[in-house]
């Protein structure tokens, strides 16, 4: 989000407005109240005797609640500050509330006139990315003391209920208060934003002390969630900063989907992904893994329910594939675009037994393993009999829904992500190098489920000898001979597209990197065309296509730092995996400990500070996710069996870091590390702590 | 009368042990409102036996359409999903329930995208 605009946020309810608390939506512009993919206010200005505001500050209370402290008047014009304007705005299941306080700090008592303006323009979160026209009609009625906005086709409605709880004069573009305000006294009146979404009761009016229990339980809910997540200590502040933050905003960005209330999964981003993402509740969960397992254990099971179960070309659904991505909007409802659910995505299926198997080794939850395997074998079985397009024993991805799918189905799914050297792009089916790295190692968990939990070694046997063929063939073919890497994809004819790219650190995680070669990929990745100082670029320096502010040609993610960091630990480099951890942390610090979605790949030295990505999510839940994996792989926390090993490697500039408390089969336990630059201080314990606390 | 939803409920009712559906376990009501007539079916599943009632009753979830619409779910002319997100389909109770019985539905032959102004193609059977 640009500077000034400020988003607050429950689960799929959040609202962006500006540093007044303003609302001006132009039809192209994210802000606005939004629920399950709708913009139910895209107006929302507050005047006072005719005059807008001036922000003096903004308070985040929590990640749902802000404070806007305002004076009437703009820019040098106020001179009257002898009133102050309070809008205390809260998030909540299905809208939001706001307190409106004046005070007046003069001797004499005054009457202003209170204005707020308000209009919905109902707009698909797709619209507002697309610009589309609205084919519906809108009316705004007032019924029972409340502004009712409505928006109508056919049978689709979608209403903005927004009542008051001082009196008003109300119209049908807002609500006017005559307010008296005493002698350093104050008025002060209660407004509910309420979205009536019409296919549930969602959207029932509450009161002021629902209201009150609800945010009490939010606090409650919060505290319980960071409290429940392992302890940091460390000298190095902007690593306790990034770890906080991570936590708070892992928590904003648990989307608790209407198909299973009660229950939450990491949404994407803010604000075009606040939605389920197959791939990126995956990536999140298993980032997050070592502090809060439950989020795995949900993702799972809601992607579960929703795993393909037959061949729909629109929404390019097969049996057993992970979708990509649900949609709540009106586009999804009249089917103009195919997320109800949409399954384009080559890689979900795979990462979908990849974090069942991870889950297990952090958990010991073997019953979800057991209530998943017709879920797991089946997206096994979807590797091989619907991903493999070209006949040529890899996952390759070619679009059925030729209107309004995804050209690329992998994470850089952008259209110019995957290109040659020289930038052509390759024609179609494309089997990209990391979709052959997942594929292997979902074969390979699968059959240690298959072997020690689901009690079939004729399948473990059967994947495990798939697996080594898939990874003799991949070292093969794959291999580009004179660059010592792997090509970015293989292109229809089997040839390789032959660009430099992150994607090869996503090789190393997945373990199908053959050892001798390891070396050569972990000089590339640690080489100056794709490291900028900051983190792994996306593509090299020289490659035809690059671009340090092209989205997925240049830019530096941080999760997929976080990815490379994973598989450079899981090669033994962890010198490398240090640097890499060092890299991201030290640009989280620009950003008060959030990562944002992207930056740009300039060279460290040439900006000294690292360059948001022009229209980059943030906060986004694989890079909230990121510190936490980098936390793991600088601490090398690795469970084997019913232990928790750790064999820390930490950056130059952190000299102790202790994790207590970490959550898992062991029970709980705590893991310590000492850098570099501890020397000569009081040394915690090097290695992993044998405190137990069960 | 052999409107397409009787013949599905009959066919669902032949299926017995449905693997896809061994985590479900409840009662779906379908109210299929045609006029001032409903009629109603309940579909109760244990662990993924499959069983069907005509007639009111207690569930954990009802679904209530329109004959025209729910004829077009259940012959796989019209998606359940984005009938309910249309507000085309009204249902109360438990959502997962419903989400595990859409895969007893007929997958929708080869469809474009909904033109604005019409019901999904069949709809109006």
């Amino acid at each position: 989000m640009s500077d000034g605009v400020v988003t607050v946020l429950d689960g799929n309810t959040f609202v962006v407005s500006d540093r007044r608390g303003d609302v001006e939506a132009s039809p192209t512009d994210p802000t606005g109240l939004f629920a399950f993919d709708t913009r139910f206010l895209s107006r929302w200005v507050l005047t006072v005797d005719g005059l807008r505001l001036t922000s003096l500050s903004v308070d985040d209370l929590q990640y749902f609640e802000n404070r806007f402290f305002l004076v009437p008047g703009t820019g040098t014009v106020y001179v009257d500050a002898t009133q102050s304007v309070i809008r205390r705005r809260a998030v909540t299941a299905a809208g939001f509330h706001e307190v409106l306080t004046i005070l007046n700090h003069d001797d004499r008592p005054v009457d202003v006139t209170v204005r707020l303006d308000a209009a919905a323009d109902f707009a698909d979160l797709f619209e507002v990315k697309d610009a589309l026209e609205k084919k519906g009609a809108y009316h705004a009625e007032v019924r029972d003391g409340a502004l009712v906005l409505a928006y109508e086709r056919r049978r689709y409605r979608r209403a903005t209920q927004i009542s008051t709880s001082a009196a008003a004069a109300i119209d049908d573009h807002g609500l006017t208060f005559e307010a008296h305000v005493e002698p350093h006294g104050e008025w002060s009146t209660e407004l509910d934003v309420m979205a009536e979404l019409g296919w549930n009761d969602v959207g029932v009016t509450r009161t002021a002390a629902a209201f009150r229990r609800d945010r009490e339980h939010m606090e409650q809910e919060l505290a319980r969630w960071v409290g429940a997540a392992p302890s940091l200590e460390c000298d190095w502040e902007p690593l306790r900063v990034a770890y906080r933050r991570s936590l708070v905003d892992l928590a904003a960005i648990r989307f608790s989907p209407p198909i299973t209330p009660g229950r939450s999964l990491p949404a994407a981003g803010l604000p075009w992904f606040m939605t389920t993402f197959g791939r990126d509740s995956i990536v999140t969960s298993l980032q997050a893994l070592p502090f809060t397992p439950e989020l795995a254990s949900t993702t799972l099971q809601v992607l579960g329910l929703w795993q393909g179960t037959r061949v729909d070309d629109f929404r390019e659904e097969d049996p057993g594939r992970i979708l990509h991505e649900i949609r709540y909007g009106e586009l999804t409802a009249f089917e103009e675009r195919p997320h109800s659910p949409y399954y384009g995505a080559a890689d979900a299926t795979a990462l979908y037994v990849v974090l069942l198997d991870e889950y297990e080794r952090w958990t010991g939850d073997r019953q979800l393993v057991r209530d998943l395997e017709q879920e797991a074998r089946a997206a096994l079985r979807w590797i091989d009999e619907y991903a493999d397009l070209m006949g040529n024993g890899y996952v390759s991805y070619r679009r059925r829904n030729e209107e309004t799918g995804l050209e690329n189905q992998c994470w850089k799914d952008s259209w110019d992500s995957i290109s040659y050297r020289d930038g052509r792009l390759p024609g179609f089916p494309r089997a990209t190098c990391e979709l052959q790295g997942y594929a292997y190692d979902a074969k390979v968990r699968g059959a240690r489920l298959a072997r020690e939990i689901w009690g079939d070694a004729a399948l473990a046997d059967e994947l495990e000898r798939e697996a080594a063929d898939l990874k003799r063939r991949f070292n093969r073919d794959f291999w580009v001979a004179d660059g010592e890497y792997f090509a970015l994809a293989l292109d229809p004819d089997g040839a390789q597209v032959d660009a430099l790219s992150s994607n090869i650190g996503h090789l190393l995680w997945s373990g199908i990197v053959e050892d001798a070669k390891a070396e050569p990929v972990v000089r590339h990745l640690m080489g100056p065309r794709l490291h900028s100082g900051w983190g792994v670029r996306t593509l090299a320096v020289g490659e035809g296509r690059f671009n340090p502010i092209g989205y997925h040609v240049g830019t530096v993610w941080p999760f997929d730092n976080s990815i490379i960091a994973w598989g450079l630990r899981r090669y033994r480099f962890k010198q490398e995996a240090a640097r890499i951890a060092s890299g991201i942390l030290d640009a989280a610090a620009y950003f008060d400990g959030r990562l944002p979605e992207a930056f740009g790949g300039y060279e460290r030295e040439a900006t000294k500070y690292p360059v948001q990505y022009p229209t980059a999510c943030s906060p986004q839940a694989w890079s909230t996710g990121t510190p936490l994996l980098l936390l793991r792989t600088m601490l090398g926390l690795e469970p084997v069996g019913d232990h928790l090993v750790a064999d820390p490697l930490l950056p130059d500039r952190i000299g102790v870091l202790a994790l207590l408390d970490i959550p898992g089969r062991w029970g709980h336990i705590d893991a310590f590390a000492r850098g570099p630059s501890a020397e000569g201080r009081r040394a915690l314990q090097p290695e992993l702590g044998a405190s137990g606390l069960g | 009368m052999g409107d397409t939803t009787t013949e599905f409920f009959e066919r669902v009712a032949r299926r017995g042990h449905e693997p896809m559906l061994d985590k479900a376990r409840g009662t779906i009501r379908f109210e299929r409102v045609d006029g001032a007539r409903t009629d109603q079916w309940r579909v109760t599943i244990d662990c993924g036996d499959v069983s069907v009632s005509h007639g009111p009753g207690d569930a954990d979830c009802v679904v209530r359409a329109d004959a025209d619409v729910l004829d077009a779910v259940a012959s796989g002319e019209a998606n359940a999903f984005t009938a309910i997100l249309r507000g085309e389909i009204a249902f109360e109770g438990d959502p997962e329930l419903l989400v595990l019985f859409q895969r007893l539905l007929p997958a929708t032959p080869g469809r474009a995208p909904m033109t604005d102004g019409a019901v999904p193609h069949g709809a109006r059977g």
